[in-house]
């Protein structure tokens, strides 16, 4: 395929990085395959003794593997989402970063539902819930929509890289043959002529559309999953929309976190620019906003209606000798912090926005944590048995093992997703220069605002 | 020693230890077995909090021929309950039963004990049907001194068991023979068989501590316990009618966008042209 100056350059500039792997990526790799082996023992002790190695009893039957779920489904809005929406509406910035957020749509979608699977006791019947599906129960909607979504994600992904298949196929790369057959077989044939173009064109549109609604379906199903039990603390009506919004949030949030570290590590300041962090960080800005209206609605309601168990709720998380120190926390860094940080100028730069994303990012994890086991600490009927590790629930080495193994894995997924495609898509400055020139002005010439 | 209801007094003594207060009680029932209850507390932060999680040992007799009965330990609302068989029991000479609650201490909490002494003594309960009128006789029985002897002009209460607490239905006070009788409602709802439980009690005595008797009898309204079909319930053996359309809609719009695409894949593939292949 015949690239144009602007593809040549992008193309040039990251080549390398598709055909060596290098000292440094050696290095994170065997780092993270060493935090995976940890995972990998506490796994195996978890199979062999049972679910008495973790933290979970009779009464706070979820904990860190539930949250952990929720939160990486939820970073996994960043591609669907803002590239979705970003698609539909034409946005040409888009552009540099909208394989980075596909790429945190499918590597977060694999690691997410494995979690479920750590925190079921008996997986030896996972099947059955493909062979006797419940239709009434949340649990089987989430299964049916999480696949979808899966599905979806992965070909969201591929369609854009298409194309780029294609540039490497015909770009000489110095890579071993099996790879280059890879490309030749992903690339599905792709020449560049005007009806390959349309038919890429139709599937791509097709998905931005349908990707949007299913990922708000998806988020919303498993906000049912707590919304639809009568507990105190999730039976609640703005759960839907509450999650959704975290979602999208804490995915804007790993985007800009991820485009902040890739950007220095490959030195792609020509292309993932200060405006881009700008643009997203106003995203995150309304986002933040909306979500801590949520926040603040739904916890006034608990605590305004002082109903006997949602006051429990509340309650351990104002305490401070209990959870308040989180809660502070998760609305500090989750709501404020990055709301201030965009609002004034002088932070407003990509340094400071990837850092409040840090933070906010790891507020929304503190979030979900918050949600599940206070909750579960407050059950409607007493308990039986009260011993403290019935009563308070606190995750065991073998849990954090295996979030750190999760949290590993995604870092794994884009050093060898990295590895394997451009991180700045090269066919996407194809169809319209001008634009591209417009969009690779040095980041110094891009005030902010 | 006088039954009852006592407490030791809960202080804190240092900023990181807690005294606790344990309230201790005995229930001699008339199946001639007596239940222990103990509610654990401590004043924290200013604040009387329930300790849960906390090892009563009870042991009954004097402290020379102390006798362990057994341990029980307290839920979420402090309580902790040992029920002791008849054959466990002794009295001192007095005809006295000695109960001991003791806690060892644990981490930041004290220990502590408490004591009961009571009379030995029966409460009997029996149903009396007179045409459509209905009554429990109620005898009070003091057994501390080896032969059985009737304990007068002691008030009584008669109760009704419900689901969570016992409902009261009368007081009476008992004559020379130890007898109250009290008259019971014709239409208390029972359970599927028209069945109710009555208890009788005496509560808080200063020389008998508690005592209870129970009798089922079969004078209450039957209620059904069958489940009756309720309108809709996810829990229900088949979905209501619009989940399954609402899900094959959703299903078929999404994995037919998928199909289509595939399709134009598909095409694209075909559409190679063959000079560069």
């Amino acid at each position: 395929m015949q690239l144009n100056s602007f593809q040549q350059q992008a193309f040039d500039q990251q080549r390398s990085h598709i055909e060596k792997f290098g000292r440094r990526s050696w290095g994170w790799t065997i780092f993270f395959l060493l935090w995976i082996i940890v995972g990998g023992y506490a796994l195996y002790l978890q199979n062999a003794d049972g679910h008495i190695v973790t933290g979970m009893r009779d009464n706070v039957v979820w904990g860190l593997y539930i949250a952990n779920f929720i939160f990486f489904i939820g970073i996994s809005y960043a591609g669907a989402v803002i590239s979705g929406i970003l698609h539909i509406l034409k946005v040409e910035w888009r552009k540099p970063i909208i394989r980075l957020a596909e790429m945190i749509t499918v590597i977060a979608t694999m690691i997410g539902p494995v979690f479920i699977l750590l925190c079921v006791g008996r997986l030896d019947r996972l099947h059955h819930l493909i062979l006797y599906p419940r239709l009434q129960s949340p649990i089987v909607w989430d299964v049916f929509a999480i696949t979808t979504y899966f599905t979806g994600s992965v070909i969201f992904l591929y369609l854009a890289l298409i194309k780029d298949f294609a540039i490497y196929r015909d770009a000489k790369l110095k890579i071993p043959k099996w790879r280059q057959k890879v490309y030749r077989a992903l690339a599905i044939g792709y020449r560049g002529t005007p009806s390959q173009n349309k038919h890429i064109a139709i599937s791509t549109n097709l998905m931005a559309i349908i990707i949007v609604p299913l990922a708000i379906i998806v988020h919303s199903v498993l906000s049912w999953i707590f919304g639809m039990t009568l507990r105190p603390g999730w039976h609640s009506t703005i759960f839907g929309p509450y999650f959704v919004l975290a979602a999208i949030y804490s995915g804007t949030g790993v985007l800009i976190m991820v485009m902040w570290v890739y950007r220095k590590m490959y030195n792609l300041y020509d292309y993932i620019l200060d405006k881009h962090f700008i643009y997203l960080g106003y995203i995150m800005l309304v986002l933040g906003a909306a979500y801590g209206y949520f926040t603040f609605s739904e916890y006034l309601t608990d605590w305004f209606g002082s109903e006997k168990w949602n006051s429990e709720v509340i309650h351990k998380l104002f305490s401070f000798s209990e959870y308040g120190w989180w809660f502070l926390f998760a609305n500090v860094a989750g709501i404020l912090l990055p709301m201030f940080i965009v609002a004034f100028p002088k932070t407003r730069k990509p340094g400071w926005i990837a850092i409040a994303s840090f933070f906010m990012v790891i507020a929304l994890w503190v979030k979900r944590y918050l949600i599940i086991v206070p909750t579960l600490e407050s059950p409607l009927l007493p308990m039986q048995d009260t011993r403290l590790e019935y009563v308070k629930y606190s995750p065991t080495w073998v849990e954090w093992a295996l979030t750190f193994a999760g949290i590993a894995t995604f870092f794994l997924g884009f050093i060898l997703l990295s590895k394997f495609v451009t991180i700045v898509p090269i066919s996407e400055f194809g169809d319209k220069e001008k634009t591209i020139e417009k969009t690779t002005v040095p980041a110094s010439d891009i005030a902010p605002a | 020693m006088a039954q009852t209801d006592s407490s030791t007094k809960a202080e804190v003594k240092e900023a990181t230890t807690y005294a606790p207060l344990i309230t201790f009680i005995s229930v001699q029932k008339n199946d001639n077995g007596v239940d222990l209850k103990t509610i654990v507390k401590a004043k924290i932060n200013g604040a009387l909090t329930k300790l849960p999680g906390i090892k009563i040992e009870f042991t009954i007799g004097a402290d020379s021929t102390a006798k362990k009965l057994g341990e029980a330990i307290t839920d979420s609302r402090g309580v902790a309950i040992f029920t002791c068989k008849p054959d466990q029991l002794t009295t001192d000479k007095e005809g006295k039963l000695n109960f001991k609650a003791s806690f060892a201490g644990k981490d930041s909490i004290e220990s502590a004990e408490e004591l009961v002494s009571v009379k030995r003594a029966r409460l009997e309960i029996t149903p009396v049907k007179e045409d459509s009128l209905l009554s429990v006789k109620v005898k009070l029985i003091d057994l501390s001194t080896g032969t059985e002897t009737a304990v007068a002009e002691t008030d009584l209460g008669v109760f009704v068991k419900r689901m969570f607490s016992a409902l009261k239905l009368g007081e009476g006070k008992t004559d020379a023979a130890g007898e109250a009788l009290i008259e019971i409602p014709n239409n208390l709802p029972g359970d599927a068989q028209g069945n109710i439980t009555l208890l009788a009690k005496l509560d808080e005595n200063e020389v008998y501590g508690n005592l209870e008797a129970a009798v089922t009898q079969p004078w209450g309204t039957p209620v059904s316990d069958e489940l009756k079909a309720l309108p809709r319930a996810l829990w229900g053996t088949l979905p209501p009618l619009w989940m399954p359309i609402t899900f094959l809609i959703l299903m078929t719009a999404v994995w037919g966008h998928y199909i289509v695409i595939i399709f134009e894949l598909f095409r694209l593939r075909k559409e190679e042209p063959k000079t560069a292949s």
